[in-house]
């Protein structure tokens, strides 16, 4: 059905392309801060901003022609191959931006083995006992959302500091061989992995339920046989997830790259976009957004290939209801996840999360501070009961709204598609710089960035689900006894849509929380010394080795909400599915 | 069910994009050899492909490849370097006696050399930063001697040809365009055969330096912005020399590789003078008052930085002993006084965080305000985000760090920009006749005590308006594996490597 207007999708993508690229264009004259003084920043710092230098900066660079001019030589020069020169070294800036590329690229398919590696092994044992058919329960999902909640940067320190200085196994950063591609890839791969893992292993259990599965058990196919065909069926509605969360690393793997020390081209975007060098920051944008739509066209002829005639000929089964029960060990998860999450929050109102005590800095755990202290001698559990409550009603508001945004795109067809494939592959921190820009520092600045971008995972869930929903059976036979638009997507689409969804938000959300963090120095958000999760974090990556406990309690309590929202997203799901779905089918 | 093959092959492909990978491996190897390539891991990644006229000039310094007519001693005196010695003609006019040298591409050091290497330093745009002050040119009056004038008075002349930013490179260096590439072009006693991007250089000895050949045989430079990274590099024994270990990594250096300096980059608290809360000299003055500058140091700092009494610290040896007391300072106003004072208006404290210590030490200095009465909000961004904004005075105190001697090796320059009434960095929005007329006095001394008693003079005038509240005096940290010896350690930052740095 989506096929019928090829074109229509790439209009979306040309115009969400050229949405991205022209609000690009317009940054410096859209924040008001001129371009001029940024460039000589970065060319000389400390150097006093006279208007005689100001002014040589801006006729050397022509930028009182205006952004139209400059961004039409730009595009006349791209046919020719010349990306122009940056503002900022003067240096052709297409070898620079392809050469970050590749990296960015090198890395991101080293992530991608490692991401398929950690999902495999996270959906091991429901592939292993649904093939046997002794699939009782769904598992807590706990490994998956523990492993998702890991922040990436966190990580990344971490096995720089163990395997690149204390073990020596490994160089703990540059870009000089494979070998300095093991650790990054595993920082960046195994959240990721997780996510991926924990959507599919959420997926399972529908695909094991279908009637051909039992058929084909039933007539005697060894387990191993299931399997690859199970996976199969499972994997085109997972697939569509690596857009945002392994595609969308090569641009938006920053702190990583930073820890490291890659010349990737996240890096290269965010201090061209900083020093408003727009060259090079034009370049690093439009071959992201066509990364995005090639990697876009890639998932879609993946996924096709691997449904096949099904999703054309409505040939999929429909999900039969998961008569799956709740392990009991997810209800233990639940209740002691809560309650754990409970206590250090209101042990941390009780104490003061802002007082500076410089003697009392970096202590360990003690009785007087359960949770240690910070570098400014602050009370750590202070700091993380104060930020439980701001930290996670933004992220869950965010999330809503993401999600909300995404179904509604993901359901508006081949348009859509196209801007979800766009902005994929966009790092929050360019919509961060674009909402600075028109809004100046603002509280909610970095919840609207977030929101810009954010919503893509769900989109492209929500649009491969639906494609694979039309093509039931069920459906087809509910449309042929008359049921009308808002019928169907009351009781069909959105019931089979808005548990994965919900899934996917879940194991999103500790990321969430980091992302919104993360665009603080652009003065998004709550300003220091608001506790946040997300900026305890930050600001104690770097006392990781020197001060573990600083970094522990935050990380810990994003594991513990990761643990909770993941579990808590499937807690009511069995009941409402089968009330619903089962009428028509019958 | 093709689709499993297909996946394989395509991460089969995975190492086949290596290509992408910057070699390391040509020096990396040979650095086990007598005398040895130095492994250097410096901050400040290239801005502009090496150019003197930028950022990047003190990396040239650094490594040894460029030099300028004169060079600075321990003491921040002009000592000789292509200029054997020079003599002040009259109060514009210095005439310099060169020596003779070769560039790294084979040519002659001249005095053409000079004027060419002097003349596209003024003719840049914009104009190099050591030249934003004065105006000179440069006339050969035969192979081995330059005369330059100045337009007007310049006492520090001789500091000034110091700079990186007027180092003298071969004919070749300038292109048409106003570039300069310092690749193969230098007089120092290394040369950069290679520049990879903003990550990598490679450097080898020049045997035909003036100076005798250097120890090491080469240097491999890379650069890494991130100071963990940066240690990580050191700690791991990938790199030999790693520059700038900030504070919150030094702990974790062996003793033995972690070497301290004092350095002329100092932080303060700037006040907003010219509009908000700190027009009134009362609350300026409590707030001057209300900061404790050495629970900084002690804490955000980790000991590495000594509690500041006035504008320049111990990395400027005469600073202390010429201090001039301040007098004429306002009366604090009390806490109550404050409070009335300030009612409803919050305190907007600005940090920026590029230096991860600043944020640290905002919030320090948050609760010290506030206990003196102010109600305190911080605003910390990136610098580039947040700099119109300071230029603008849309602020009403900054934590600022600030390098107290600029290129010109000379304290005037930094004055007269960060506080006189046209200085065009003055964030403090100062508008002070007594200001004004001292460092004027300073500027046009050309005797160096009397120089440096009125640049102390000009100190206490700006003290005494308690626009500034100095802070702290960082130390540089410099991690030096334990195999290097003949490091130099350099409060200005301007050296590291020289002649005689090489691996034991």
């Amino acid at each position: 059905m989506a096929d019928a207007s090829p074109w229509r999708a790439g209009a979306g993508r040309v115009a969400a392309g050229s949405a991205m690229l022209a609000a690009v264009a317009f940054l410096p004259w859209l924040s008001g801060t001129d371009p001029a003084l940024t460039v000589l920043r970065a060319r000389s710092a400390d150097q006093a901003p006279t208007a005689d230098q100001l002014a040589a900066v801006r006729e050397q660079l022509g930028l009182d022609q205006g952004p139209f001019i400059q961004l039409g030589r730009w595009l006349g020069g791209l046919p020719r191959g010349d990306a122009g020169t940056s503002w900022v070294s003067g240096a052709p800036v297409l070898p620079q931006v392809t050469s970050a590329l590749g990296v960015s690229v090198t890395l991101m398919f080293a992530t991608l083995v490692v991401t398929i590696a950690v999902a495999a092994l996270i959906s091991a044992r429901t592939l292993s006992l649904g093939s046997r058919r002794r699939l009782r329960d769904r598992g807590t999902g706990a490994v998956a959302a523990s492993l998702a909640a890991l922040p990436k940067f966190l990580l990344a320190s971490l096995l720089a500091t163990v395997f690149g200085v204390w073990l020596g196994w490994f160089p703990p950063g540059g870009w000089t061989g494979p070998m300095s591609m093991v650790l990054p890839a595993l920082a960046l791969g195994v959240p990721t992995g997780a996510v991926i893992g924990g959507l599919l292993d959420h997926a399972l259990p529908a695909t094991f339920g279908e009637p051909w599965v039992r058929t084909w058990h039933a007539g005697g196919f060894p387990p191993g046989r299931l399997v690859r065909p199970v996976l199969r069926r499972t994997l085109a509605g997972v697939l569509p997830q690596l857009m945002p969360s392994v595609v969308g690393l090569v641009g938006g793997a920053v702190a990583v790259e930073k820890v490291f020390d890659i010349p990737g081209l996240g890096r290269l975007a965010l201090d061209s976009a900083l020093a408003q060098d727009l060259p090079p920051l034009q370049t690093a944008t439009l071959l992201l957004a066509l990364l995005g739509v090639a990697a876009g066209l890639l998932v879609k002829a993946l996924r096709h290939l691997l449904l096949g005639p099904a999703l054309r000929d409505g040939g999929l089964a429909a999900p039969p209801p998961p008569a799956l029960g709740r392990r009991r060990a997810t209800g233990w998860a639940l209740g002691g996840c809560a309650a754990l999450l409970l206590a250090v929050c209101v042990a941390g109102l009780l104490r003061d999360p802002s007082h500076v005590d410089t003697a009392a800095r970096l202590l360990s755990p003690s009785a007087a501070h359960p949770l240690g202290t910070d570098a400014l001698g602050r009370d750590m559990l202070a700091r993380l009961g104060h930020g439980a409550l701001r930290t996670t009603g933004v992220a869950l508001a965010v999330t809503v709204a993401c999600v909300v945004i995404g179904m509604l795109l993901g359901m508006a067809g081949a348009a859509g598609a196209g801007l979800t494939e766009v902005l994929s592959a966009v790092p929050a921190v360019l919509a961060g710089l674009l909402t600075t820009a028109v809004t100046g520092p603002s509280v909610w600045g970095a919840a609207f960035a977030v929101c810009l971008v954010g919503w893509t995972p769900y989109a492209a869930q929500t649009a491969a689900l639906l494609e694979q929903e039309r093509a039931t059976g069920y459906l087809q036979a509910s449309i042929s006894f008359g049921a009308g638009p808002v019928h169907l997507l009351r009781h069909h689409l959105l019931p089979a849509v808005l548990p994965a969804v919900a899934r996917n938000a879940a194991l999103r959300l500790p990321t969430t929380i980091l992302v919104l963090a993360s665009l603080g120095f652009l003065g998004l958000g709550e300003q220091p010394p608001t506790p946040e999760w997300g900026r305890l974090l930050a600001e104690n990556q770097p006392y990781l080795e020197l001060a573990p406990w600083t970094t522990l309690g935050p990380a810990g309590a994003l594991v513990l909400l990761s643990v909770l929202a993941a579990a808590g997203s499937s807690a009511r799901r069995p009941k409402r599915r089968r009330a619903r779905v089962h009428r028509p089918v019958s | 069910m093709r689709s499993t093959p297909r996946l394989l092959v395509a991460l089969a492909l995975v190492p086949l994009l290596g290509g992408c990978f910057s070699g390391a491996g040509a020096g990396a190897g040979a650095s086990d050899t007598a005398g040895g390539r130095l492994r250097v891991a410096l901050a400040v990644p290239p801005a502009q492909a090496l150019s003197p006229y930028s950022n990047d000039a003190t990396a040239l310094g650094k490594l040894c490849v460029a030099e300028g007519l004169t060079a600075l001693d321990r003491d921040g005196a002009a000592a000789p370097a292509l200029a054997t010695s020079w003599t002040r003609q009259d109060a514009t006019t210095w005439v310099f006696r060169l020596r003779q040298a070769k560039f790294h591409d084979g040519t002659d050091f001249t005095a053409a050399s000079v004027v060419n290497a002097l003349d596209h330093a003024g003719a840049a745009k914009p104009k190099p930063r050591v030249l934003s002050d004065v105006t000179l040119t440069a006339k050969a009056d035969d192979a081995g001697t330059v005369t330059i004038r100045t337009k007007t008075a310049d006492p520090v002349l001789p500091l000034r040809l110091a700079s990186p930013a007027l180092g003298i490179f071969s004919a070749k260096a300038y292109t048409a365009a106003g570039t300069v590439s310092p690749l193969g072009t230098g007089t120092g006693p290394f040369k950069i055969t290679k520049l990879t991007g903003k990550t990598q250089a490679t450097l080898d000895r020049f045997d035909g330096y003036w100076g005798g050949k250097a120890k090491a045989t080469g240097i491999d430079v890379t650069w890494i912005a991130d100071g963990t990274a940066r240690t990580n590099a050191l700690r791991a024994h990938e790199a030999d020399i790693a520059e700038w270990i900030p504070t919150a990594q030094a702990p974790l250096l062996d003793p033995a590789t972690r070497h301290e300096v004092s350095s002329v980059r100092a932080d303060s608290l700037i006040l907003n003078t010219s509009a908000g809360i700190f027009t009134d000299p009362a609350l300026r003055a409590a707030a001057r008052g209300a900061v404790d500058s050495s629970a900084l140091a002690g804490s955000v700092f980790g000991g590495y930085a000594d509690a500041a009494h006035g504008l320049f610290g111990p990395a400027i040896p005469w600073a202390a002993s010429r201090r001039v007391e301040v007098s004429g300072r306002a009366q604090a106003a009390t806490v109550a006084e404050t409070r009335s004072k300030t009612q409803g208006r919050t305190l907007r404290l600005a940090a920026y965080t590029n230096r991860a210590e600043l944020p640290e030490a905002a919030t320090v200095v948050q609760q010290q305000l506030e206990r003196a009465g102010f109600t305190v909000q911080q605003d910390v961004r990136e610098y580039t985000q947040m700099e119109a904004d300071l230029l603008a005075g849309r602020y009403d105190a900054l934590i600022l760090s600030r390098v107290t001697l600029l290129d010109t090796g000379d304290a005037v320059a930094y004055l007269a920009s960060d506080y006189t009434t046209n200085g065009a960095y003055n964030i403090a929005g100062l508008k002070d006749a007594g200001v004004d007329r001292a460092v004027a006095a300073a500027a046009e001394e050309g005797d160096t005590g009397l120089r440096q008693q009125k640049i102390m003079q000009a100190e206490a005038e700006i003290l005494r308006t308690d626009a500034v509240v100095p802070l702290v005096h960082e130390k540089v940290v410099q991690g030096i594996g334990t195999n290097v010896e003949g490091v130099v350690l350099d409060p200005r930052e301007r050296s590291l490597i020289t002649l005689d740095t090489h691996l034991g």
